[in-house]
């Protein structure tokens, strides 16, 4: 059977394409859980690479302090979020076979390829279902080529939660609007959610009649079945309930989303989605693919006219192109965590108990093996992560070192993600976290 | 337990087992008495002296073992295993009589089904891992006389369809696949399965079929090109994957389902228009080039459609595309799709709740987004995703089975041999009465099996689960691992070699049973291979560190041969043409000259040309191609499938050879033995010691609490060492001659005991074993009854052996046999009586 942490669990992995998956903020069901304090991740892969030189002050070399340092400029909008900041350059993904994209590998830690299936959960869907609760745990969204994203809405390429079980992700934000806050939307919306909701109600039933006279065995494993919709259903109208508490944090929905001039326009209102449902409490874990873990992606919004695998081929540092998409990405957290700073949570604020992880699915840049994974951490995650600082680490260990230290952080105790002692030999010379990061 | 208690347990057994013993014991029926009259004595007698309070063999002491309850389930089990599979008592002790043992057994299953009801149920016994737990010599040889069978059939039961038939299903809506060529039979055509991709993906495609022309190469095309994953899961990746219990559908793949859905009927409705701008769709691509500048490389906009219309036009495009929606229309969709996803007609019921919901939606969306989401609901209809099988009509038997018919057991039918829905004569006999009988049974499968044009994906299916030869291009391998075997590590040619390798072994496989002799002997020892040009290294020989010294020596030597020759003839010119200048020698492409592989000594694969069945265009230029060759092994270093990379791969590890997965399949496959599962004490980790061979770091394995259950794997999978984890054959392992010895023990037939020198003549041996040949058909009926068998079926399973036997090792006369059986054809209501409440 399942029960409703699974269900909710199940439901994050696929909240695909075309349900109304119903959800309730998490501080209305907070009550019925434990005390834990709530905690959020967000997962930033920006495609095609991050070279190091992008990222680390000028000069800067071994681990050190970033209180006196300048930011450079492809991230100076962090410079007011320093003391949030830790830069980390060293970490390896050489099993990952990162060179165009490791996809799935990146949040895995494990060889990814175009066309190859996820060979295990990734990190990002483990933190959601290790995280205190919320309704939709898992929420992913990728930013393409308008084109990309109005013919293929929603892709798999970044997150999985198991072996060969790809989780989507949202790229067109009228079906992400309508799936999260369908219940208080208005117009073509408010029909599209009507019908949908009426739609699923009606396989509900068709679905439970065909049940009733299955043998005692199958009606249990077919149940499980009917179940899914019962509780996508019955959730759906506890939402319906509370859309006041909703109608505080969702964005408008303005031209942008029904008449985008760039497709900057569909990144910066799935952005704003992202974020609500991260505020209203809807959703403890968020994954960004911009470039959707792909080597393509467009920027024209910025000026970019170049778009896709070209972007891939230029050198990053001081290359006005990538200055604009990385300045672009850095405002992105920018917004998050003035959003998150501005709700309030026990004796300080959402943004306190978040960490933001920015890297690539592509290592430091689009032809790499992997040998330099930069990541950029910001928030301490409740105080369990260090800040404000750069920690030059020694290519010894493996993102998936890092991805542990975020189990860590989040209260599992493990000592390796997907990293069996076998392949441990070859890359990764400890086990448990990283030091250097963890408080 | 001391021997005072042993002594008293003893006598106590005394009095109780003689009165068990004598009575007739019926498989599958209740055993009538609780722990104290049944398992007491019965561990009394034949466990304590050894598992006793002191000291006790391996640890485990089983003084204190009581009735089964939720804290000793793990070491009930475990005596289940050991006791059934006849690892214990040890063969120097005593042995229960055979009825004893099958009534502690089913004893011990049936209280461990129930203890474990409410959590999560008892299911170890209904694993095909376990198959094998079932007596061997029980099911082939001569019952004794107080065990009495009972009539068999299969539980009703529905069925959740598999990845493979799920997306089969849904390609048949949007793609038309060619039909069977006769002339070309190796190629991908109507009614074979959709194949996992370039990566070994499994997914749908929209519209490759017309595509004319697109910008970039592989990757570009790979992201532009509208395809969507599989949505079911299927958990198991070695042995059979999919009997009826595993899977249910969650509510993630529900979702995601109803989001496909929509994206497949916008496209039975617009085709290509439903991914594409209108100006996209031309067949003279030259025309739009002005809207094809600039770099447009992996946007859908980079695709240009030819105007053919390919895909199958149906209600669903009738209704999309006329004015107005009349519910004959909307009715005619409805039906249309209910049955191309369920494979039968709708009820009047049925077909009348579906058009109610499409209306209601496009009452409020209106015809075109309306239409669209109410008929998505069709692909989320219990039949759609589970194959009932449920007997509602029909009066059951003495021993409460009824018999499948009509459009159950026509489903069922099609469903053993195919993916897609009943061919016309079929359905035409389903719905004219004519599937009620073993006879109609009989007639649609030998139709079927005769007609090559009806495809019959499933067949291949259980021999990629009987073999798990397709499992190499997931084996992710380290780099420096992978060049030391000579194999390419550049980019991801490894893993493309190893789908392709998939494709080729189906098709070999294909081939054999085209012949239709001695077909699993075949199978064994063939001396032929389906080969791509990367196979010439695959099929290769390992060289030693001498060979390659020598051959960089040689290349280097002809390069300098190759240079003064040149030189001299450059000399000789100017000598002839004095004064002039020397024409420009011709530039040679770098890229296109081979790169010598020194470390291999190639095969030279030679043979007519042959095609395999591979993906749609999945990566541009890149993609699968089904050409090949039909060659012969290298002699002495290949036989059979099992030598073949393809199969060998899949049997290894990221750094080296898997020798016990190896080992372990030849036991359980190929004769019939069980291993208990791993000891949760055990550290399953060999030593970390890259200057030793496999064969030596296996040596922890050789400690006696490993060696009991590893002495019928480890020596069976060590003569593969012949070749190295890529497949090629090796003379040398770490520069010495490399081990290829085992053995067989305990086989179950002395004839195939023995050592043996290496792989080749491992298989040899094996292959003239009716006890493998038996072991195979055992096979067979688990992966087409979808459960394992019971000694109920031994009468099945001796007239499957038969049929394929007295048939020269017919693999369509097994089928014939195991599909017309009482197995096949007659399902049960009623809950096992093994497992109601002791």
């Amino acid at each position: 059977m399942l029960n409703r942490r699974n269900m909710l669990q199940k439901m994050a992995a696929g909240v695909g394409a075309a349900c109304t998956s119903s959800l309730l903020p998490q501080h209305l069901v907070a009550s019925s859980t434990s005390n834990t304090t709530p905690k959020r991740v967000i997962f930033f892969m920006q495609n095609q690479g991050f070279d190091p030189k992008t990222c680390i002050p000028e000069g800067m070399s071994s681990s050190s302090s970033l209180a006196k340092a300048k930011l450079p400029e492809p991230i100076k909008a962090l410079e007011p979020y320093k003391e949030r900041l830790h830069i980390i350059s060293g970490l390896h993904g050489m099993h990952t076979s990162p060179s165009h994209s490791a996809f799935f590998g990146a949040l895995g830690g494990y060889r990814g390829s175009d066309g190859v299936p996820p060979s295990a959960s990734t990190i990002d869907y483990e933190l959601s279902k290790v995280l205190p609760k919320t309704l939709l745990p898992h929420l992913c969204i990728g930013m393409d080529s308008i084109e990309n994203m109005t013919t293929k809405p929603t892709i798999a390429t970044l997150s999985a939660s198991g072996a060969g079980q790809p989780i989507f992700m949202h790229s067109n934000p009228n079906h992400l609007y309508q799936m999260l806050f369908g219940g208080i939307s208005t117009g073509d919306i408010r029909l599209q959610h009507e019908a949908r909701s009426n739609l699923l109600n009606q396989i509900e039933k068709l679905a439970a009649a065909k049940g009733q006279s299955l043998p005692s065995a199958d009606r249990q494993r077919y149940n499980q079945y009917v179940q899914g919709f019962e509780n996508v259903n019955g959730l759906r109208d506890r939402l319906d309930t509370v859309s006041d508490h909703l109608r505080k944090f969702a964005p408008k929905v303005d031209e942008r989303y029904t008449k985008p001039e760039f497709e900057t326009d569909w990144h910066d209102a799935l952005l704003d989605l992202g974020i609500s449902a991260l505020t209203s409490g809807i959703t403890n874990t968020l994954t960004i693919g911009s470039g959707r873990g792909e080597i393509f992606g467009a920027w024209k919004g910025l000026g970019i006219e170049q778009q896709g695998h070209n972007l891939g081929h230029m050198e990053q540092p001081d290359n006005p192109i990538w200055i604009k998409i990385r300045q672009y990405n850095s405002r992105m957290l920018v917004r998050i965590m003035e959003a998150l700073e501005s709700v309030p949570e026990g004796s300080g604020t959402m943004m306190d108990n978040t960490v933001i992880v920015y890297t690539s699915n592509n290592a430091d840049k689009q032809h790499t093996n992997g040998a330099n994974w930069p990541v950029m951490l910001l928030g301490n995650f409740d105080g369990t992560l260090k800040t404000g600082c750069f920690t030059q680490l020694n290519r010894k260990r493996p993102i998936n070192a890092l991805y542990t230290s975020l189990l860590r952080a989040a209260g599992q105790n493990v000592d390796r993600f997907n990293m069996n002692d076998k392949l441990a030999r070859k890359y990764d010379p400890a086990t448990g976290p990283l030091k250097e990061i963890m408080t | 337990m001391n021997k005072i208690t042993s002594l008293l347990a003893l006598m106590l057994s005394w009095s109780v087992l003689p009165v068990a013993i004598a009575e007739t014991y019926t498989p599958g029926q209740k055993v009538n008495k609780n722990f104290s009259q049944l398992a007491k004595p019965f561990l009394a007698t034949h466990c304590a002296d050894c598992h006793g309070e002191t000291e006790p063999e391996g640890n485990l002491s089983l003084h204190n073992l009581g009735p089964v309850d939720e804290v000793n389930v793990g070491i009930w089990q475990a005596v289940w295993a050991q006791v059934t599979l006849k690892e214990m008592p040890p063969k120097d002790e005593d042995q229960p009589k055979v009825v004893e043992r099958l009534q502690f057994s089913d004893w011990i299953v049936g209280e461990l089904s129930r203890v474990m009801r409410d959590k999560g149920g008892f299911h170890a016994h209904l694993d095909p891992n376990k198959g094998n737990f079932v007596d061997h010599d029980l099911l082939f040889g001569k019952l004794p006389d107080n065990i009495k069978l009972a009539p068999t059939s299969s539980p009703a039961r529905i069925w959740r369809v598999t990845p493979q038939e799920h997306i089969t299903r849904l390609n048949e809506l949007i793609n038309r696949e060619p039909d069977f060529d006769p002339s070309k039979p190796g190629l991908r055509t109507h009614g074979d399965t959709v194949p996992t991709n370039h990566g070994g993906e499994l997914k749908l495609y929209f519209g490759t079929d017309r595509i004319i022309r697109w910008q970039g190469g592989t990757v570009a095309y790979a992201t532009a090109v509208k395809s969507v994953p599989v949505v079911l899961s299927s958990a198991r990746d070695h042995g059979l994957e999919n009997y009826p219990d595993f899977y249910t559908v969650n509510s993630a793949e529900s979702t995601q389902i109803l989001g496909t859905a929509a994206d497949i009927i916008r496209y039975m409705a617009n085709g290509p228009l439903s991914i594409a701008k209108p100006y996209q769709i031309t067949d003279d691509p030259r025309s739009i080039a002005d809207k094809m500048k600039g770099d447009i490389r992996g946007l859908p906009t980079s695709l240009v459609y030819s105007t053919k219309v390919m895909r199958p036009l149906t209600p669903v495009y009738d209704l999309m595309h006329e004015e107005g929606n009349s519910d004959e229309r909307l009715q005619a969709a409805v039906n249309y799709l209910f049955e191309a996803l369920t494979f039968r007609p709708p009820s009047q019921k049925e077909s009348n709740e579906y058009l109610t919901v499409v209306k209601q939606s496009i009452e409020k969306l209106g015809k075109k987004d309306g239409a669209v989401l109410g008929l998505s609901s069709i692909f989320l209809d219990r039949d759609a995703l589970f194959r009932p099988e449920l007997v509602e009509k029909g009066k059951p038997d003495q021993q409460g089975r009824v018999m499948l018919q009509d459009w159950e057991l026509g489903l069922a039918v099609n469903h053993a041999l195919r993916y897609i829905k009943p061919d016309k004569e079929l359905r035409k006999a389903i719905v004219e009465g004519r599937m009620r009988s073993k006879a109609d049974v009989k007639r649609e499968i030998e139709r079927m099996l005769a007609d090559d044009s009806i495809r019959k994906p499933r067949i291949l299916r259980f021999f990629r689960e009987y073999f798990d030869y397709d499992r190499g291009g997931y084996i992710c391998k380290d780099s420096k691992a992978l060049a030391d075997t000579g194999a390419s590590n550049r980019g991801t040619s490894h893993y493309r070699a190893m789908f392709d390798a998939t494709a080729s072994t189906d098709r070999l496989i294909e081939l054999i049973l085209q012949e239709d002799r001695d077909v699993l002997k075949q199978l064994l020892t063939t001396d032929k291979v389906i080969a791509t040009r990367s196979d010439n290294v695959y099929f290769g020989k390992q060289r030693s560190k001498k060979e390659i010294l020598a051959s960089v020596a040689g290349a280097k030597k002809a390069a300098a041969e190759a240079a003064k020759k040149k030189a001299a003839e450059l000399e000789a010119w100017k000598k002839a043409n004095p004064g002039k200048k020397p024409p420009k020698s011709k530039k040679q492409n770098k890229r296109r000259q081979p790169n010598v592989n020194h470390k291999v000594s190639q095969a030279k694969l030679k043979g007519p040309k042959i095609y395999a069945r591979v993906s749609r265009r999945s990566f541009g230029n890149g993609s699968m191609k089904p050409e090949r060759i039909l060659a012969t092994v290298p002699e002495d270093q290949r036989l059979g499938i099992l030598s073949h990379p393809s199969w060998l791969v899949s049997h290894s590890d990221a750094m080296d050879n898997h020798a016990i997965l190896r080992g372990r399949w030849v036991r359980e496959r190929l004769l019939g033995g069980g291993i208990p599962d791993v000891p949760i004490t055990v550290d399953a980790m060999l030593p970390d010691e890259p200057h030793n061979t496999l064969r030596d770091r296996m040596r922890v394995t050789r400690k006696t609490y490993c060696w009991t259950c590893h002495q019928k794997m480890d020596p069976l999978g060590l003569p593969f060492e012949m070749y190295n984890h890529a497949g090629l054959y090796r003379e040398l392992e770490l520069n010495k001659p490399v081990n290829t010895t085992g053995e067989i023990i305990d086989s179950g037939d002395p004839k195939l005991d023995g050592k043996v020198a290496n792989a080749i003549e491992m298989i040899r041996k094996l292959a003239e074993s009716k006890r493998t040949e038996q072991v195979f058909v055992r096979h067979a009926f688990r992966f087409w009854m979808g459960r394992n068998e019971t000694l109920n079926d031994a009468p099945v399973l001796q007239d499957a052996y038969h049929a394929y036997k007295d048939s020269g090792g017919s693999m369509k006369a097994l089928l014939v046999s195991l599909l017309t059986s009482d197995a096949f054809l007659y399902r049960t209501r009623k809950d096992p009586a093994l497992f109601e409440e002791n």
